[in-house]
């Protein structure tokens, strides 16, 4: 058992603490918006908060996140109405789809970080993510989007 | 073959020609009438069923890959019923024969390919929803004892205008299901449609919220996670295995035998990972277990040089065309096998239930299947259910399904539910590849540098060999993606035009990759016609409208592209042009590209496209998709490649295959044309012109001719 805070809510995880996170919410919590796509760091997709920080949650095990607070794209906002999440409906961003979980974390992180990144600064914090639809330039635009708009 | 009769016949059998070539005479147009088999009591047709409360399912064809055409199929839907968007909802169905594409042809098949989702089934979900208008107006007609023109079906009811009644369609569906189903019912206007528009996609606001349920997000009662253990080298057979390390491993249950190698059966995915890498396992020597890349390119060397090979295309006498040439220019080009990478990878959930077993898988093809997890298991077809889920990538992937049989045979195995992934190392190293491929090309010149004929020779391995090998029971059969977008070019060569294709074998199973033989000859053919260009001492524009000055359609889309990138203008210094032009699918596309080279690294600022489809549905999907194509060829062009060394894959996944990041992304400007010619694809066909436009304009900015891909392994510093 792993105790770990889920989207807000204290959880004890039912699994062994060397296990990816990411498979500990997939398998395990059933929160499956938190994708597969390489399991080496490298695609971006699994892509979710731990305290607040972008981490690659198929690089992360269960144990490392004991107490801590785990953000999903399911708990990034309570309706799904993440300014983000609203950017992205209103450029019509995902084709797939896939990727975009992992995108959206990671561009959430940089914009709590970084309220009004520069162009450059958007494609520098999201180089680690693959989009093999190739949506980058309207990702770019709903990030620039959604910083005015104060996300 | 003369080029109407070739055209009409394709646009019947838009996959196939050579199908379609066997065809006497136009089949009649496929029936609409449903099984029951997705309607139940509730269905109008094979198409659509309306419930009580008026809501609408469309039954579709297409599986969801990011294209659009969910969202597309609601919106014909919709405009041709009379119902709003918001009560229309799509789901895969089940297959039935009016949801094949040829019910009672060759490829009587329900599947996702060709850029079809559109091009094909706009009409025919157009024709079901203006028959389920009409018994619907009928059924009114008869409860409210007026006549049927005296009725309109608007906003999901029947209107008698003139006394003010109306009955809500969800109440006409029981009357309406006796009344006989026009086959060819009266559509409604054009000019009162409602398609094309923008619409947003249905399928958008879930992805943004984790909220849509792809293949691998499948949890049933009772399931087990299975991890696929498959061989290194094509085709290698399973030696010996010793399960008891992966057995050792905590969650780990069974080590089972599946087509192609082993699956590691866990409580969780990454327990049989865990499984997967302990366990021991032997596989056969093939007599390929020594192939690498440079084998690959001297077999494709072979092809072109050898004496036999197929001719497709042979207008004119080309030797004597030769011959006779003031200047006869030639070169030969050459690509690399390909992944498509999707970002899912290839996985499948299956549950078996007495004799009825159901599938849910991302698949693009329902039918085989259906066909191919009901043979494995030794059941008929009709007892295995498809459930068709959100799919992340497709690019012609998921065409085929033996993952789904590997998945049938852990469930059997073990007695539970079984979901079954393959890890990223296996799929680029067993998923099935774009061929490597090489062409030789030849232009004859007269001495005012007009161009008097054409050769291509296209050597390498046949996509349809992999994927439809009953075809070559016919040794005369042609591959038509081995000269795709060439022997039905609309380019006029001058006297004489002999297209040939040598089929060149090779261990690494391919298969269709997003615009398929049109996304190597875009390369080869346009790349060598700016080469002819040169040699003529023409402008590269200015030979194609040559060559095209016969055929106003496409001259269009070539001036689009040309005026709205500014086509002779004056660049910033640095900067440099390069055009190219394909037609795959139905569809036309011109790209212009906008280049820069500095110390051998290639930027690409943008990409002026224009497209003409003939007509559209959603366009807000068509300039993403041709987005996506812009994307999707430039990262194949710049560093995509799978590369052999001793009988294996060397890139295994993302780290040593580079797919196309943001940074370097170009700016896309679409420029529409509707030309009003029968719809075609809008998938792939913004494909093929992308490298050859960028090389090209690589051509203009340094001198340097690229004939070989990705541009990471050309040196194109001065």
């Amino acid at each position: 058992m792993v105790q770990v805070t889920i989207n807000g809510q204290a959880r004890q995880v039912d699994a062994p603490p060397a296990m990816p996170l990411l498979w500990a919410l997939r398998d395990v919590l059933n929160l499956t918006g938190t994708k597969y796509g390489c399991g080496i760091a490298q695609c971006g997709a699994c892509t979710v908060h731990v305290d607040g920080v972008a981490v690659r949650s198929c690089q992360t095990s269960l144990g490392e996140v004991a107490g801590k607070a785990v953000t999903t794209i399911e708990g990034l906002h309570p309706q799904g109405q993440h300014p983000l999440q609203q950017a992205w409906v209103q450029h019509q961003v995902p084709q797939c789809g896939f990727c975009q979980s992992g995108q959206i974390m990671g561009a959430a992180a940089l914009l709590k970080d970084t309220p009004r990144p520069t162009p450059a600064q958007v494609e520098e914090a999201m180089a680690g993510h693959i989009c093999r639809c190739g949506t980058y330039t309207r990702i770019k635009a709903a990030i620039l989007d959604a910083a005015q708009r104060g996300a | 073959m003369e080029r109407r009769a070739f055209l009409s016949l394709a646009l019947t059998v838009p996959l196939v020609p050579a199908l379609a070539q066997q065809a006497a005479s136009p089949p009649p147009p496929p029936t609409i009438s449903a099984t029951g088999i997705n309607g139940g009591e509730r269905g109008l047709s094979a198409f659509l069923a309306i419930a009580p409360d008026g809501q609408v399912t469309v039954f579709t064809t297409t599986t969801e890959l990011g294209q659009g055409t969910h969202t597309g199929h609601a919106m014909i839907v919709a405009d041709e019923l009379g119902v709003p968007m918001a009560s229309v909802q799509v789901v895969v169905a089940q297959p039935e024969p009016a949801l094949r594409l040829m019910p009672n042809g060759p490829v009587a098949e329900m599947y996702t390919g060709a850029s079809f989702g559109n091009r094909i089934w706009e009409p025919r979900l157009r024709r079901a929803a203006a028959a389920a208008r009409t018994v619907l107006v009928q059924a009114a007609a008869e409860r409210l004892n007026v006549p049927a023109d005296a009725l309109r079906l608007v906003d999901g009811r029947v209107v008698h205008a003139a006394s003010s009644r109306a009955v809500a369609i969800g109440e006409l569906v029981a009357d309406a299901r006796r009344l006989p189903l026009p086959e060819t019912p009266a559509l409604k206007p054009v000019a009162e449609r409602s398609v094309p528009r923008r619409e947003p996609r249905t399928d958008i606001p879930p992805k943004t919220r984790g909220a849509a349920t792809y293949g691998v997000d499948v949890r049933l009662e009772g399931m087990l996670y299975a991890v696929a253990v498959l061989p290194e080298v094509f085709g290698a057979e399973l030696e010996s295995h010793d399960a008891a390390p992966a057995l050792a491993v905590a969650g780990v249950s069974h080590v089972v035998p599946i087509p192609r190698g082993l699956a590691v059966v866990a409580t969780s995915t990454w327990a049989a990972m865990q499984g997967a890498e302990a366990l021991r396992v032997r596989w056969k020597a093939t007599p390929h277990d020594a192939l690498d890349s440079a084998g690959v390119s001297r077999a494709l060397a072979g092809g072109l040089a050898r004496a036999e090979a197929q001719r497709p295309r042979n207008d004119g006498d080309w030797d004597a065309v030769k011959a006779a040439a003031a200047q006869v220019v030639s070169a030969t080009y050459e690509v690399p096998y390909l992944a498509h990478a999707p970002m899912e990878v290839e996985n499948a959930t299956v549950r078996i239930q007495g004799d009825r077993a159901e599938v849910w898988a991302p698949t693009q093809h329902q039918d085989w299947m259906i066909r191919d997890v009901a043979q494995a298991l030794g059941l008929p077809p009709a007892n295995v259910t498809m459930h068709t889920t959100m799919a992340g990538g497709g690019f012609g992937r998921r065409l085929h399904v033996e993952v789904a049989v590997q998945a049938a045979h852990v469930a059997r195995a073990v007695g539970r539910p079984v979901q079954l992934i393959w890890r990223r190392e296996d799929e680029f190293a067993q998923g099935y590849w774009r061929p490597a491929f090489a062409a030789r090309m030849e232009a004859a010149l007269d001495a005012q540098g007009r161009v008097t004929g054409f050769f291509l020779r296209g050597a390498g391995p046949s996509v349809m060999f992999d994927y439809r090998p009953a075809l070559f029971r016919n040794p005369a059969f042609v591959d038509p993606f081995a000269l795709q977008s060439v022997t039905d070019t609309r380019y006029r060569f001058g006297q004489a035009f002999r297209a040939e294709y040598a089929r060149v074998d090779l261990p690494p199973k391919v298969w269709l990759w997003r615009s398929v033989g049109s996304s190597q000859y875009g390369f080869f053919v346009e790349s060598f016609l700016d080469e002819v260009a040169r040699a003529a001492n023409k402008d590269p524009l200015a030979l194609r409208r040559e060559l095209l000055a016969h055929d106003a359609r496409v001259l269009a889309v070539l001036n689009t592209a040309a005026e709205k990138a500014g086509w002779g203008t004056p660049l910033p210094a640095g900067r440099h042009r390069g055009i190219a032009y394909m037609e795959a699918y139905g569809s036309l596309c011109a790209q212009v590209a906008e280049v820069s080279v500095n110390r051998g690294e290639v930027t690409v600022h943008k990409v002026t496209v224009a497209y003409d489809a003939g007509s559209y549905v959603n366009i807000n999907t068509v300039e993403s998709q041709i987005e996506g194509s812009v994307v999707w060829g430039l990262s194949a062009m710049m560093g995509e490649k799978m590369t052999l060394k001793d009988g294996r894959a060397v890139e295994r996944n993302f780290d040593a295959y580079p797919i196309q990041r943001m940074a370097g992304v170009p700016v896309v400007e679409s420029h529409l044309i509707t030309s009003g010619q029968p719809m075609g694809g809008v998938g792939e066909p913004a494909v093929p012109p992308l490298a050859p436009a960028v090389c090209n304009a690589i051509f203009a900015a340094t001198g340097k001719r690229v004939r070989a891909l990705p541009l990471s392994d050309q040196e194109l510093r001065a």
